[in-house]
């Protein structure tokens, strides 16, 4: 069976690798200690300040992610603006 | 002044106990004064895991409440005089004792050993709190696996934030043929995760449940290869130098000694 997995799937990545990917993204979420309120409130946050500046930021496409880095984690946000003046 | 460690880990079933008691056992071999604490109140085991079920009179809740005397609840080991347990209650609740309450009576132990280890119950509620209250240093026990280094992750920073200093790692049930296979945590990679102080690694061993059935602690076993890893350990902690072997070496030799027998199916 791995002989043919290993045929037509190509090498698999070993399961000790995938552990450590998913523990390592696990543990900057259990570390940063954001709940999912906490999270949503940041967001709206996030959104009223943008919104002081720039008057096409939809709220509800707000994306907050965090990330794991090589040296620091980061919180990253994105905010889409909505294409009103294409031409 | 008595050093008070405290062997915890968050997850259960990772060998606190195991660890609790061999240390305790490898650090009176080596002339220490120890008294090994089982603070799992509600779910006494570190007295049949030592082999001393039959001796308890008193237990930890008996001092606190003042119907017994420490010396008195005290049990001897039966191989090793300097070696002590203070056994927990069986049927009381973990709520029977308070943090203020552990520390006083580690207080009362501690002119009279010169290390006190206390074994925690899983999990990061009281009963965790009280095994870590009265301690001045940290042993946290994981095995290579994704639940246990997790929890082990949330109790490094519950024990940073109760300032006892830098917890201590010790990884558990390390299976050198997995590892080499890229199919288990390597030590490097669990070091990397939890970044904090190794202070040894034990393999994964079957004469544990022997010498645990027994209630003999495996350090007594010569040819117990997780008995000499507890060995280094206690070494380590009384302040040697003992480098930390690499188990791939160690067990590929075992393995490749079993495989002349036909024994060896990786």
């Amino acid at each position: 069976m791995g002989f043919f997995e290993n045929i037509f799937r190509g090498q698999r990545e070993s399961s000790a690798k995938v552990a450590k990917e998913r523990l390592l993204t696990v543990l900057v979420h259990d570390r940063i200690k954001l709940t999912p309120d906490m999270l949503e409130q940041l967001k709206s946050d996030l959104s009223e300040v943008i919104a002081r500046y720039v008057s096409s930021v939809e709220p509800s496409e707000i994306e907050v992610t965090i990330l794991r880095g090589e040296i620091n984690d980061h919180i990253k946000a994105e905010f889409p603006l909505r294409r009103s003046n294409v031409s | 002044m008595a050093r008070v460690i405290t062997i915890t880990s968050g997850k259960g079933g990772v060998g606190k106990t195991t660890t609790t008691a061999n240390l305790g056992a490898a650090l009176a071999m080596q002339g220490a004064r120890v008294a090994v604490i089982d603070a799992d109140i509600g779910l006494r085991n570190l007295d049949v895991v030592m082999g001393l079920e039959n001796r308890i009179v008193y237990d930890l809740v008996d001092v606190v409440e003042g119907r017994a005397r420490l010396r008195q609840a005290l049990i001897k080991d039966k191989r090793l005089p300097e070696l002590c347990l203070l056994p927990a209650a069986q049927t009381r609740d973990k709520d029977s004792v308070r943090p203020d309450e552990m520390i006083g009576l580690i207080e009362q132990l501690n002119g009279e050993f010169d290390y006190i280890l206390i074994d925690s119950p899983a999990g990061i509620e009281g009963g965790f709190r009280n095994a870590i209250a009265g301690a001045n240093e940290v042993v946290i026990i994981t095995t290579p696996e994704v639940s246990a280094v997790r929890d082990a992750d949330r109790i490094v920073g519950l024990v940073e934030a109760a300032e006892k200093g830098p917890p201590h790692l010790v990884i558990n049930r390390i299976k050198p043929r997995l590892v080499n296979r890229g199919e288990m945590f390597s030590v490097e990679d669990v070091v990397e995760m939890l970044a904090i102080n190794l202070l040894g690694i034990v393999p994964e061993d079957e004469t544990i449940v022997t010498s645990t059935n027994r209630g003999e602690a495996a350090v007594f076993d010569q040819r117990s290869f997780a008995g000499q890893a507890f060995i280094n350990i206690a070494r380590r902690l009384n302040g040697e130098d003992v480098p930390i072997i690499a188990l791939h070496d160690n067990q590929g030799m075992f393995d490749r000694f079993l495989g002349l027998f036909g024994r060896n199916k990786a």
